[in-house]
This record gives C-alpha cells, sequence and structure tokens, in this order.
C-alpha cells in the first residue's frame, strides 16, 4: 500500500508513475520494488552538503523530473551497428531503457543464461531472486532506490559453474530520447570457478538531455573471475547516475575498467566488496572531460576478510572548465589481516581554469596489512617532454603524444581489442592540440 | 681448518622441528668445533633455511624433539638476543628493510650491546664510525651505506654484505650464512667470500648453507653436509661438493634410499 | 609476541597531580553575564567586550561540529567554568617570588624553570591555568623590540597592536570552538617580532590545566613584521582527572613580507586511563597567515596526549613566493582518539606547502590524518608535497587518512603519498639476531619512522619528544 508520497519535489515526480505491480506471480519482486519505493519515500536528494556529494552539485537535475520512454523507439541494425564490437558474439541491446530483441543477438551455444530479465524471471526466479537487489545500497542510495523501483527489465548473465565464457558479452545502452530517464540494470552472477568478461555500454544517437539511472550488481563465487568494463559515453548533455557493486567470494576476481567520456554531469558509484578470504580486485578508471563536464567517480573498496589484494589506478585528464572528482575509499576491516592494497588517483588539468578534487582515503583498522595511497595533481613531466623533444619531437608533438599516452595507460587494460581502438581514437582527437 | 685440539662449540642431536604443524626437521645430527667450516647442501625444501632459523630462536619454528648444546650451555633456553649476544650469528637469506633506522645506528647499538655482553667497551659514535669504516674497507663497502636505512633499497647484492659486515663487527663464535651466495655476481661473491675468510679463526666456526658449489671454490670447507626431507643423508669432505655439482643431488638421494633399503 | 608489544606501549602518565594553589573560579556556565565578567575582570577596553559578545552570539547560532571521525559524550558547556585565576595577584619580580609550590610542580614536570630558561636560553612565559604568572628573559628581548608577554597583558599595553591583528587570522566565527574562545578567551601569549629582527631565542611556553572542570581557552597571538624572524615552542602537560577537560585554544600567526615563523608543539595532556576514562578533550584552531611576500609559516607538533585530539594547524599562503611547513607526530595509545592534519590554502603565485605526517595507533586507539590541499584559480606554479604514514601496533587499533585535493589551477603541482605499515616480527627478529631486545628495537623504528619530524624540532624539543615517545611505548617486556 505504498503512495508515492515524497518529502522531495523530485523525487514525489519521479514516482508520479509508478503503480502497484498488477501481476503478483513473482511477490518477491513486488516486494522488492515495493520496498525500494519505501526507500525513496524515506531518502532525500543528497545536496553539496551531503559529505559524499560535496563536489558534485546535482540540483540542476532536479529541474528535470523526466519520466520513462512512452514510445520505443523504432531503431533498425544499420542505425547502430557501428557501435558493435566484433568480438562480441553475445549482445544484448537497450534502447531508452527498453530490451530491444530485434536489434539485440544471443547465441545459445553453450550453457550460460543470457538474456533479459524480464522474460527469464519465471523459470529462473530462484536464482535470481538470491541476488537481484541483494547487492546495491539501496536503502541509502536515493538513485539506486528509484532504479529498483522500476525495476522490470534489465540485462542477466549467469555463468555456471567451470563455465569459462571466451567471448565478451556486450551489454549495450542506447538513448535515443530526449526528457526521458532510463532505468537500466544489469545482474551479473559468475558461479564457481567461472569466467566471463562483460562490457557495458552507454551511447547516444543525438546530443539531446536525458537521465540514465544504472544499477549493475555483480556476484562472483569462489575462484570465479569477471571482468568488467564499463564506457559511459552519453551526449554531453545527459545526466549519467550509476552504481555497481561487486561481491567476491573467496579466490575470487575481478576486475574493473570505467571510462568516462560523456554526459553533462555523470557519477559511477563503484562498491567492491573482498567478503571472503584471498579475493583480488584490480580497479581502473579514466575520465576524460571538457566544456562544463562534471565527471565524479566514487569508489569504495572494503576488505572484510583475510588475505585480500587490491590494486586501483584512477585517472582524470580534464580541459576547459570542466571538474573531475574522484572519491577512493580502501576500507581494512578488523578481521583482513595480510591485506594487499594500493590505490593511486592521477590527474592531469589541461586548461587554466578546469577543476579537479580528488580525495584518496585509507580506513585501517588491521595492523598487518600493506597498504599505500597517492595522488598526483599537475601538467605534464617536463623531464618527458625534455626527453621527447631531445628525440627530435616538437613541443606539442611531445605534449600530445605524453598527453594521450597518460589516457592510454587505462585504455590498454581493456582486453577487447575493437572497443580499444574505437576508444583510443576519442581519446587522441580530444587530447591533440594544435 | 680440522683440528684435534679444537673445543666443541655447537652439538645438535636429533633434532626435530615444525613449522605451521609440518614436521621440516626429522633428525637433524650435528657436532661443530671451533676452527671449522661446515657446508650445508641439499635441494629446495630439505629444511636447510629450517635449521638456521631454529638455531637462531625464530617464534615460527617449533622444536619438538632433541637438543642442541652450545658451548656447553642449552640453546634453547636461550631468547633470541641472548643467542646473538652469546655468539650466534646469522646471515639472513632475506635480510629485513628496516625503513628510518639508519644503518649507523643500528650497526652501532648491536655492536655496543655485544660488547657490553663480552664486558668490553663500548664505542662513542666518533670511535665506532673510524671502526665500521675500516670494517667496510673489507667488504669494499660505500661508506654512504652508513647513512641509509637498515637494508632499504639496497641491492640484493649490498644487503649480503651488509649481512657480513655484520658478522664481521659482532665477531661471533659461530656464523650461520644462509645461501649468502644467492642473487650476488661473481664479484660481488669474491669479495663476500674473501670477507668470510678473513673473519674465520681457529676459534670460531662457520656454518654455509648454499645450493651450490661455486662458493665452496672461495670458502673450502672442512665438511658437506647433504640434506634431504629434513635430515642429513651424507657427509664428506669438499670433493662431496664437487661430486654434487657434477652429478646432481638424485645420486646422493638414491644411495641414500639403497643404503636404508639394505639397513631394512 | 603481540602480547610483547602490548607491554610495550603501556607506560602510566606520569604528570598526574594536583596542585594546591588557591584558584579563584567562576560559576559554571555561560551567558553574556559571564562574558562581561571576564572582560571586566580583565580590565578589557570596550572594543574588546564587543569581540567577545559578537564571538558569543555567532557561538550561540552555531552547532558542535560531527564531521570528525572522533566519538566522545555530549559535552555540557553550561556546566564548564569559563574563569579560574590563581589568587596570588601581584607580579613578580623575580622567580623567588613565585609561589614555591607552583615552582616545585614545574619541577615534577620535569621543567625546571629558571634552570631551562638560563641554560637553554629559553623565555618562559609561564600559563598556570590562565593567568601568566612568570616571564623571563622579558627585558633582554626588549632590547632588540620584542614583545613578548601575556595576552591580557599586551591588551593593557599594546592595544592597537592586539586591535590590529586580533581576529584576523581566525575570524570570531571560524567554526564553533573558535567562536567559543574568541567569547571566554582568559589568557594566552603575545609575541610582536618587529620589522628586520630575528629573535635571538627560542620563545616557550609551557601550558598546564590545573583546576577540575575549568575549560581552558587559550589565545596566542604570533606577530613576524617584514623579514622577521621566530621560533616558539609550545609544551603541554595536564594532571590527572576522571572527568574530562576541554581545552579549545585558538592560536593565530601572521607572517608579513620575507618573515618566517615556525611555531613548535609537544602535547602530552592526559590521555584517560588505560579504559578511557578521563582525559582532555582538545579541540583547537590554529592558523597561520603567510601574508607576506617570501614569507614562511611552519607548524611541527608531536602529538602524544589527550583522551580526543582534533586540530589541524593550517596556513593561508596569501603572498607570493610564501611557504606553509606541516610536520607532525600523533601518537594514540588505549582509547585515545586524534584526528588531527592540516590545511594549505594556496592563493599567492609560486607558493609552496610540504606536509609530513606520521601516525601511530597502538592499543584501541584511532588516528586519523586530515588534511586539505587547496589551490585557488590565483595560486599560479603553486607546490604540494604531502607525504602521510600510519603504524599500527595490534590489531585493535585503526589508521585512517583523508587527504582533500582541491586544486583550480592548471600550474599546480600536488603530490600527495600516504601509506601504513607495522612492527614486523620478522624486523624484531632481526633486531634480537643482532643481540637487540624488542623494547630497543621498537623505540629505535618508531624513533626512524618519525626522524623526518623530529628533524624539524628545535633540540631540546627533539630529545624531549623523543622520550615522551618511549615513556609512550616503552615497558617491560613479557
Amino acid at each position: 500500500m505504498n503512495e508515492a508520497v515524497c518529502n522531495d519535489d523530485y523525487l514525489a515526480n519521479m514516482l508520479k508513475t509508478w503503480s502497484e505491480p498488477s501481476t503478483s506471480t513473482l511477490p518477491w519482486l513486488d516486494q522488492l520494488r515495493s520496498e525500494a519505493v519505501d526507500c525513496v519515500n524515506a531518502l532525500k536528494m543528497p545536496t553539496t552538503r551531503d559529505e559524499e556529494w560535496r563536489f558534485t552539485d546535482i540540483s540542476p537535475l532536479i529541474k528535470l523530473p523526466f519520466q520513462v520512454a512512452k514510445e520505443p523507439s523504432q531503431l533498425k541494425i544499420k542505425d547502430i551497428d557501428h557501435f558493435f564490437l566484433g568480438e562480441a558474439k553475445i549482445r544484448m541491446v537497450f534502447v531508452d531503457g527498453q530490451y530491444s530483441p530485434q536489434l539485440s543477438c544471443i547465441t545459445h551455444d553453450n550453457d550460460i543464461i543470457v538474456g533479459n530479465l524480464s522474460a527469464l524471471i519465471s523459470c529462473h526466479s530462484s536464482e535470481i531472486a538470491t541476488h537481484l537487489g541483494q547487492y546495491t545500497d539501496f536503502k541509502n542510495n536515493v538513485f539506486a532506490a528509484l532504479n529498483t523501483s522500476y525495476l522490470h527489465d534489465g540485462a542477466l548473465i549467469l555463468v555456471p559453474h567451470n563455465k569459462s565464457v571466451t567471448a565478451p558479452i556486450h551489454l549495450l545502452f542506447i538513448s535515443t530520447q530526449k526528457e526521458v530517464t532510463s532505468y537500466s540494470r544489469c545482474l551479473i552472477i559468475a558461479e564457481s570457478s567461472s569466467n566471463v568478461t562483460v562490457i557495458e555500454d552507454y551511447v547516444a544517437l543525438q546530443e539531446v538531455t536525458y537521465v540514465t539511472n544504472s544499477v549493475t550488481e555483480i556476484s562472483i563465487a569462489d575462484n570465479a573471475q569477471v571482468n568488467h568494463i564499463r564506457i559511459q559515453r552519453e551526449s554531453d548533455q545527459a545526466f549519467h547516475i550509476a552504481d555497481c557493486t561487486a561481491s567476491l567470494a573467496q579466490g575470487s576476481q575481478y576486475k574493473s575498467t570505467s571510462v568516462a567520456l560523456g554526459a553533462r554531469i555523470s557519477r559511477y558509484d563503484l562498491n567492491v566488496k573482498l567478503a571472503d578470504e584471498g579475493a583480488e580486485c584490480s580497479i581502473n578508471g579514466l575520465a576524460l572531460i571538457k566544456g562544463q563536464q562534471l565527471a565524479d567517480t566514487h569508489t569504495f573498496i572494503d576488505h572484510i576478510k583475510p588475505n585480500g589484494c587490491s590494486q586501483q589506478l584512477h585517472k582524470c585528464i580534464v580541459d576547459d572548465t570542466a571538474h573531475a572528482v574522484f572519491n577512493g575509499k580502501i576500507m581494512v576491516r578488523p578481521k583482513a589481516q595480510c591485506t594487499n592494497s594500493t590505490q593511486s588517483s592521477r590527474n592531469l588539468l589541461l586548461s587554466g581554469k578546469a577543476q579537479v578534487d580528488t580525495k584518496p582515503q585509507l580506513e585501517i583498522f588491521a595492523d598487518d596489512v600493506k597498504c599505500a595511497h597517492g595522488a598526483t595533481v599537475g601538467q605534464l613531466d617536463n623531464e618527458e617532454i625534455f626527453y621527447l623533444r631531445s628525440r627530435g619531437l616538437s613541443e606539442i608533438t611531445a605534449r600530445n603524444l605524453l598527453t594521450y599516452a597518460f589516457g592510454a595507460e587505462i585504455l590498454e587494460r581493456i582486453p577487447v581489442i575493437s572497443l580499444r581502438h574505437q576508444l583510443e581514437q576519442t581519446v587522441l582527437k580530444q587530447t591533440q592540440r594544435n | 681448518m680440522i683440528d684435534k685440539d679444537s673445543k666443541t662449540l655447537l652439538e645438535i642431536r636429533d633434532l626435530h622441528a615444525t613449522v605451521n604443524n609440518i614436521e621440516v626437521l626429522k633428525g637433524i645430527n650435528l657436532t661443530i668445533k671451533s676452527g671449522e667450516i661446515h657446508a650445508i647442501m641439499g635441494v629446495n625444501g630439505s629444511g636447510k633455511s629450517t635449521l638456521t632459523k631454529v638455531l637462531a630462536g625464530h617464534s615460527a619454528y617449533i622444536v619438538t624433539a632433541g637438543s642442541v648444546m652450545f658451548e656447553g650451555k642449552d640453546l634453547f633456553e636461550l631468547e633470541p638476543e641472548e643467542r646473538a649476544r652469546a655468539g650466534i650469528f646469522l646471515a639472513f637469506q632475506y635480510p629485513i628493510e628496516i625503513p628510518g633506522v639508519a644503518n649507523n645506528q643500528f650497526l652501532r647499538l648491536a655492536y655496543n650491546t655485544v660488547q657490553a655482553q663480552r664486558g668490553k667497551e663500548e664505542l662513542d659514535p666518533l670511535e665506532f664510525d673510524d671502526f665500521v669504516r675500516d670494517k667496510m674497507k673489507l667488504l669494499e663497502m660505500n661508506p654512504e651505506f652508513l647513512d641509509r636505512s637498515v637494508n632499504e633499497g639496497f641491492s640484493g647484492g649490498e644487503k649480503k654484505r651488509n649481512e657480513i659486515l655484520q658478522m664481521a663487527l659482532l665477531e661471533p663464535r659461530i656464523s650461520i650464512l644462509d645461501e649468502t651466495d644467492s642473487g650476488l655476481d661473481i664479484d660481488a661473491l669474491r669479495i663476500v667470500a674473501n670477507g668470510v675468510n678473513q673473519i674465520a679463526n681457529k676459534e670460531n666456526a662457520i656454518i654455509l648453507v648454499t645450493h651450490y658449489q661455486r662458493l665452496l671454490d672461495y670458502i673450502v670447507p672442512d665438511y658437506v653436509h647433504v640434506m634431504e626431507s629434513g635430515r642429513i643423508i651424507k657427509t664428506g669432505g669438499k670433493e662431496l661438493a664437487l661430486a654434487l655439482e657434477t652429478r646432481g643431488y638424485e645420486w646422493v638421494s638414491a644411495e641414500n634410499r639403497t643404503a636404508e633399503g639394505v639397513v631394512s | 609476541m603481540s602480547a610483547v608489544l602490548q607491554n610495550l606501549v603501556n607506560q602510566p602518565y606520569k604528570h598526574g597531580f594536583v596542585t594546591e594553589i588557591e584558584s579563584e573560579v567562576a560559576p559554571k556556565g555561560l551567558n553574556e553575564a559571564v562574558i562581561r565578567m571576564i572582560s571586566a575582570k580583565k580590565k578589557e577596553p570596550e572594543w574588546l567586550l564587543t569581540f567577545r559578545l559578537e564571538a558569543y552570539k555567532k557561538w550561540l547560532s552555531m552547532t558542535e561540529p560531527h564531521w570528525q571521525n572522533v566519538k566522545y559524550p555530549k559535552i555540557d558547556f553550561q556546566s564548564i567554568s569559563y574563569y579560574s585565576a590563581p589568587k596570588s595577584k601581584k607580579k613578580f619580580a623575580s622567580m623567588d617570588e613565585v609561589d614555591p609550590e607552583l615552582l616545585r610542580t614545574f619541577e615534577k614536570l620535569g621543567i625546571p624553570l629558571h634552570e631551562r630558561a638560563a641554560l637553554a636560553g629559553v623565555a618562559v612565559d609561564v600559563i598556570f591555568d590562565s593567568v601568566s604568572v612568570a616571564t623571563t628573559y622579558k627585558e633582554r628581548l626588549a632590547e632588540v623590540g620584542i614583545i613578548f608577554c601575556s595576552i591580557s597583558e599586551a591588551v593593557q599595553k599594546y592595544p592597537d597592536l592586539i586591535k590590529k591583528y586580533l581576529g584576523t587570522v581566525v575570524p570570531v566565527g571560524d567554526n564553533y570552538y573558535a567562536a567559543l574562545n574568541s567569547a571566554v578567551f582568559t589568557d594566552g601569549s603575545f609575541c610582536f617580532i618587529p620589522k628586520g629582527v630575528k629573535c635571538p631565542m627560542d620563545l616557550s611556553t609551557y601550558f598546564r590545566i590545573n583546576t577540575e572542570s575549568s575549560g581552558q581557552f587559550e589565545r596566542t597571538l604570533i606577530i613576524a613584521e617584514d623579514g622577521a624572524s621566530v621560533s616558539y615552542l609550545e609544551g603541554c602537560t595536564a594532571p590527572r582527572f576522571d572527568t574530562n577537560q576541554l581545552h579549545a585554544a585558538v592560536v593565530e600567526l601572521v607572517a608579513l613580507d620575507n618573515a618566517d615563523i615556525k611555531y613548535s608543539t609537544v602535547q602530552n595532556w592526559y590521555a584517560g586511563d588505560e579504559n578511557g576514562i578521563g582525559g582532555i578533550y582538545n579541540f583547537v584552531t590554529k592558523r597561520g597567515l603567510a601574508k607576506g611576500i617570501n614569507s614562511r609559516i611552519s607548524w611541527t607538533q608531536v602529538e602524544t596526549g589527550s583522551a580526543i585530539t582534533w586540530k589541524y594547524p593550517s596556513c593561508i599562503l596569501r603572498g607570493d613566493n610564501s611557504v606553509g611547513e606541516f610536520y607532525s607526530v600523533a601518537v594514540t595509545n588505549n582509547y585515545q582518539q586524534a584526528d588531527t592534519g592540516t590545511k594549505m590554502i594556496h592563493i599567492g603565485k609560486n607558493t609552496r606547502s610540504t606536509i609530513v605526517s606520521k601516525g601511530i595507533a597502538a592499543g584501541h586507539s584511532n588516528s586519523s590524518y586530515r588534511g586539505l590541499v587547496r589551490v585557488t584559480p590565483t595560486a599560479d606554479g603553486a607546490r604540494n608535497y604531502s607525504q602521510c604514514d600510519s603504524m599500527l601496533i595490534g590489531d585493535q587499533c585503526g589508521a585512517h587518512t583523508f587527504p582533500y585535493i582541491q586544486v583550480r589551477n592548471n600550474s599546480a603541482k600536488v603530490e600527495h603519498e600516504a601509506s601504513t605499515s607495522k612492527i614486523g616480527e620478522d624486523q624484531l627478529f632481526y633486531f634480537a639476531q643482532r643481540g637487540i631486545g624488542a623494547e630497543e628495537a621498537v623505540s629505535m623504528i618508531i624513533n626512524g619512522f618519525c626522524k623526518d619530524v623530529f628533524q624539524q624540532l628545535p633540540m631540546e624539543f627533539a630529545v624531549e619528544a623523543t622520550k615522551l615517545l618511549s615513556f609512550k611505548l616503552e615497558g617491560s617486556v613479557g
């Protein structure tokens, strides 16, 4: 009996189109959505007075209470095939938040369960119920709560025990319409000793204003490996608010490479829980922004059990009056002895009015650990420029090369060659001066 | 050198020890007399390093049976620092880095502690500086190592030289060199070996733990022991090391199995 | 081995006694009348009363901050007495006239005042609770034009200087505790180094909190005019009490063109017992304004005491080429909490700042470094280097690093590095194998860990700091 009444006009507006689910074939799902609505009602929109949003003013969003798209866009393969990746045998396409079977390509050549949630949820109800909504902290994150309120569909990937999926799986989220909010949702379940590579890719066909609200949950069982690549190349006028939570079991590995190129304001929260012994994660990020863009990345790496290992490198290249924010928290809980953790935040400001706020944080409650973090903000290294010039390069060429190389260090960690090449071209274009 | 007038320094009897509840030493018997140089050889995992750690008193190694007498005293009655002060020196295979603690400060403290124990005069920083610089020449060490933190940022060879420098300063009764030759190039090996040879005399004894014959070209052992699975399975003179070099460990091992077979 | 470490870090507080000198204590509570009373007792000019009342109004409109990483029961500001003065009112011409009981207190603290002053050439402006009772070397300083006196004396004698500078670095409404201090401060030190004068000796003040439940609200103001330089030492010890005591000082430094101020603190107030009962709440606002070109402000602190330490000695680098430095050692044990660090605000061109912070946590304590480096759009060529290392002793404590880096200028270069380490058993074994026992090994490793900071302290302070750390972290082995 939830009523869409909020303490906040924007949130109230956002819940206007929410309705009590009529079907109750899956009571657990109805309950999850209702709980999420309760959370939206209990929460407030964050402001810059909240520590977690101190540098990211999302008040412009409040003026844009966009609803979900009513009419599905009539896209043809040829409109979007330039986004396709040759290596990916499986592709799921969502247009303005709606799953498009026509544009997707799902091969059923092996035992993995992949497809859109609403189609698979009835026959895999119990597996999905165990994971869906269980990792993201929507009780404290109003955007994740909104997303969960509107949870009807999404991408599901379930890799069974011992299964190694060699070809990457491409999840393509396309925005075509202005003034809509798209709720995208991904659930990735890697059973024990399995292995999978997933590309989460957000693209736009028009430079218009819209909102993407994305939630991804990743469960990685014992000794499984997930390689997660996340590309955010939305319209420069869009708002992109995303939350991803990965939960790592014993001996499992999570590799994440996220690249933020688009959106007027983007915010990506990545939470990695090393929930059992010997888990490892490698978190790499690049924000390449210009104009008036704001890109905010918050990561939280939570070492809960012993012998965990985490490595993080986050880079920002900021031009014009753009503003990059990085907040990287590493927690080592009392039981997480013998943790090994390193974190590095590197920032390059290309213009006099560019801004960066970085806050790497260590919170350590165990003594037998090795933790180190570092942060730098600055320009290109003069010694490096000199070295290249001494080899005959012009100063401008040297600068261009080094700026490109600064970003390319992250791209090199993307194991999908065609995607890497696409991104290298983008970075090259954006880092070259005459 | 083997000398019939020499005294027994170390007497190991049926020594058993465990690490993480795994028995690694399974009955070691070894007698070391003053003036002698012993080489202990064997493949990885045969228990060589464990033996050195047990002798030095590392808390991770638990002695489950047997005894070790050092100059007539029960070694296991002594804490690690008491063993050091009594004259047992371990040159570590992987010397620990101690950031922030200056090498000269550390060396002087260690030196004066041992001197005080022996009822000898301690040195003030200036006297010690002269003394240590002299010893460093022996090892062709750059004096700048004195101002750096203990072993921090030292190369493998520099760390090993720093170990031998400490050995030269502390003048131990028994020096145990745990794979001091590993990671050394041929020049460094020669320098380290020269240092050890100059320290060796009639009063003290040296145990060299090594995989390879090449160190023994420079420091000639009186005895060579081969370890396998936590026991000494063969003892011989320096020629044994040469035989091992050409024939490998397998033949000793095979010979030992045959011998055991005959016994049982 | 961890039991050994536990013993090593447990050492009873050495300065737990109360000096029995009659004190004049104001009734508990805070209101406008109390502030008027303080101001009247101190015969202050009208403008200073206005300053206090304005601060009080600001304070009433503010709420206690809670963002810091410390936990403590709510402070009842109405149960604190805001004025406490030893009753002997007369001024002393020499040390002989000072209450012998007081001198004995200093003896017990290991501060043989006259000896120390004479031998070390240190002028000690002794603050006993809130009123300055003795000042030495004043005359010698006066010869070169240096003013070094209590702030109440300065208010009477040099009102223009006080009026010109008081509250200019830390405005009355800067933060909750600074506002409270501005309303009720009773005494503190004032130091003025005129143009071109290099202060011939280190200036030193020993603070003590003596009367139970008397909040201490020191106010320190140091001005270095063009080309002047001074090194100021502040040392703190307080006796043992079981109710927590609040200490909310404000320190303001102003450095004009080419001036140089070095401010060193060794803080060893009562930290509470091994169960976390009692101890001082040390909520301090310290800030320096590097106002002139080429000016330099350098903070060095060794924080070993207090139940809660919450302070961020900061530098506002306004003058072109000005330099800010912060060197800190914070040691916490038992249930102590420290949230300390600095702010470096780069405004002038080619301003440089260095931050070196060493946190050592033992027992159930928590040690946090919180720092801000802000480069504003005008600060072309600004440089910052920060290094924040933590060491944990035992597995019940916590170490935290919260660096905020805000850069608004692309010619700036900011570098931050942090690491966490422990005293490894392998390290202790290595020492043992060379004949060095655990106690000495721990002491050596800790002192090595803190070396970069101790090097910044004046000689006699460095010796004291090294000893303090040993007191704190030594004990019987086994």
